[in-house]
């Protein structure tokens, strides 16, 4: 089995969190890029994959600026993936979903797979329709929302579970497909020295600014262009109940609740 | 719109009066069912016409027949914005459908307003630690909700007309034709969390698989969803499905109750874009309180019960056994 993940990098969960000088993003300076969240448990699911059908090969994909996506690949090579692929970003399409799905789904189209693994959402903006918009461009169903990925050999089928708001499904789909994991897989491995030390020596197919400018160009559309990255005022901190017995506090707490913060 | 058994799910009737207003009064909003609904329910709906898909797609279905049928709809309509519910598909479809109109794209969004060219959202990104506000500057926008942040309306003086048109038959390559073997199973009892309007999570603090039922008693008491942070789900208190944060779900409701929980950056970054924080932790100086909006310093096993019972007593539910 042939297997395309999608990484993106991400700022680490415990980045302090500023917008840059004119406002309209996130202040890079500083900040580590990462392998995290959703797209950690895809790298893990994948090489799960791989143990339970022997043969199988790994590829990832990661786009964004060369040294931010390199990061992320070499992470993953050093957990175990065979390939990786960087796909240099041009400027100023970092928030636009669709042409970031048309620049991976025209790199993913160069290799034969039979699974495209993606993140839910993504760690950092969260958009959650990048694997639906590039199964899109390349023609393949998509499934979102997914846990509990098994490859049956015999029925030549991907089982899953999809847990929507409403139901969980139990699907079979046959290959190619592409799958947007929710796994929470809580416990992923972590790489060892040796790998680590392999991976930082490991080749990366390279997709340059120039062929994904090029095909961008055929494609003008109006930009999706950020204008604020802000961060909420911040939270006063609690206001602490006082209370003279569990009852009271109870009392206390639905009143507020029900007349001034009108929740209930 | 969105719908679950035949019927339109609560956050499509939150989609349709923001449409509406959008709009404008000389503007026109048409509303896409993905399969037949009530007459009753359509008459409830703030659109001038509905498009029925007939047959709706069987529920395992990739989202790429009904993104089809969107774009068609939209071509046809000659519409300037499509307005998607936020669910999890719902934010699929969105994905699909701009990549199909080639049109701008944003999810999870809390405002919208026209911009000096098209359309100007804000969106909570980083677990609602920040937001984001991007110009969607094309004559096409797609445009995917965050479930909740928009009132639902009420019903027009005019019920939309109804027009009906057939599904689409795609090849089996695009839409997973194979699927096969769908087995609708319900998401246990109560709401399930992403579509929750009310979450109430709980933590470390609980000290065993035993004493979560106080969790959910209390959730029951508020017709909410329950959750847990990862130290519960780690030690297998509960499965891995009810995490919230950054590697389980993330929540975006009206009231979150975190009870027992310290308050990590990865938890946060799952909540905190929840409307009112309540925390109930025996630490004061848990970092939980900086982002709550009420806070009561105290023991759990205290506090949960006389909760639950008081949220019966002015709910006129029914009280809780004298003794467990
Ligand atoms: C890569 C990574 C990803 C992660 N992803 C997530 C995630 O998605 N979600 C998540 O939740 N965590 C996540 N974590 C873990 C996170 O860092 C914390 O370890 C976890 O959230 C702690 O859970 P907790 O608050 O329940 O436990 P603790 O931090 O142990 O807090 C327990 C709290 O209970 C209080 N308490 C104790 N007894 C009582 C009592 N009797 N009454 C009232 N209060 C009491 C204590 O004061 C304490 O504040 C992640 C960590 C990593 C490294
Ligand atoms: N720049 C990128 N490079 C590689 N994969 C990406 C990128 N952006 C999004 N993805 C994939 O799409 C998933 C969902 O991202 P998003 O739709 O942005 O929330 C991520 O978890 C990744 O698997």
């Amino acid at each position: 089995m042939e297997i395309v993940v999608l990484i993106k990098p991400v700022p680490e969960a415990e980045t302090r969190l500023r917008p840059d000088r004119g406002g309209a993003e996130l202040d890079p300076a500083g900040v580590k890029f990462v392998l995290a969240g959703y797209d950690e448990s895809a790298v893990e699911q994948a090489l799960l994959l791989k143990e339970s059908a022997p043969g199988t090969t790994i590829r990832a994909v990661s786009l964004g600026p060369l040294a931010r996506s390199e990061e992320v690949l070499r992470a993953a090579l050093a957990l175990g993936v065979d390939h990786a692929t960087s796909v240099e970003e041009p400027p100023g399409v970092a928030h636009d979903p669709v042409q970031v799905a048309r620049m991976l789904a025209f790199v993913v189209s160069r290799y034969s797979y039979s699974l495209l693994l993606g993140g839910k959402q993504s760690g950092d903006e969260g958009s959650g329709c990048v694997p639906s918009a590039v199964a899109e461009f390349l023609g393949v169903p998509d499934f979102g929302s997914v846990t509990d990925l098994k490859w049956d050999p015999i029925a030549g089928r991907f089982t899953f579970r999809q847990s929507l708001e409403r139901t969980v499904l139990s699907v079979e789909a046959p290959p190619p497909v592409m799958i947007g994991l929710q796994q929470a897989w809580n416990d992923p491995r972590t790489a060892k020295l040796p790998m680590i030390l392999r991976s930082r020596k490991a080749p990366i197919d390279r997709v340059p600014r120039a062929e994904v400018e090029a095909l961008l160009a055929r494609h003008p559309r109006p930009a999706v262009r950020a204008v604020s990255f802000r961060l909420p005022p911040p939270r006063m901190g609690a206001r602490m109940i006082e209370y003279s017995s569990p009852q009271d506090a109870a009392r206390k707490l639905v009143r507020l609740l029900t007349e001034e913060a009108k929740v209930l | 719109m969105e719908s679950s058994r035949g019927s339109l799910v609560a956050e499509s009737l939150e989609a349709l009066p923001l449409a509406r207003s959008l709009a404008g009064p000389s503007g026109e909003v048409l509303g896409v069912a993905p399969g037949p609904i009530p007459e009753a329910e359509a008459a409830r709906v703030p659109a001038d016409r509905i498009r029925v898909i007939d047959p709706a797609a069987p529920p395992g279905a990739s989202t790429a027949g009904a993104a089809f049928s969107l774009v068609e709809a939209a071509q046809d309509s000659n519409a300037s914005l499509v307005l998607v519910v936020g669910s999890a598909r719902g934010r699929e479809l969105a994905g699909r459908v701009a990549a199909r109109w080639d049109a701008g794209l944003a999810t999870g969004v809390t405002e919208i307003r026209p911009g000096t060219q098209g359309w100007t959202v804000v969106r909570p990104v980083f677990g609602g630690r920040a937001t984001q506000e991007l110009a969607l500057e094309g004559r096409k926008a797609v445009v995917a909700l965050r479930p909740h942040a928009f009132s639902p309306g009420s019903a027009p003086s005019t019920p939309p007309v109804i027009e009906h048109r057939a599904a689409p038959t795609l090849p089996p390559l695009a839409t997973g034709g194979g699927v096969s073997a769908e087995a609708p199973v319900e998401a246990g009892s109560g709401p399930s969390l992403a579509a929750a309007s009310i979450v109430v999570s709980g933590g470390r603090g609980l000290r065993s698989a035993e004493n979560f039922h106080l969790v959910e008693e209390l959730a029951r008491s508020l017709g909410a969803a329950v959750g847990a942070s990862r130290a519960v789900t780690d030690a297998g208190w509960r499965p891995a499905s009810y995490q919230v944060g950054q590697t389980g779900q993330s929540v975006s409701p009206q009231l979150y109750v975190a009870v027992g929980i310290s308050g990590a950056i990865q938890h946060l970054t799952g909540m905190m874009s929840s409307r009112v924080i309540v925390a109930i932790n025996s630490d004061a100086q848990a970092p939980i309180f900086r982002v709550s909006d009420y806070g009561i310093a105290g023991d759990l096993f205290a506090i949960l019960p006389a909760l639950t019972e008081e949220i019966r007593r002015v709910r006129g539910g029914p009280s809780a056994p004298a003794s467990r």
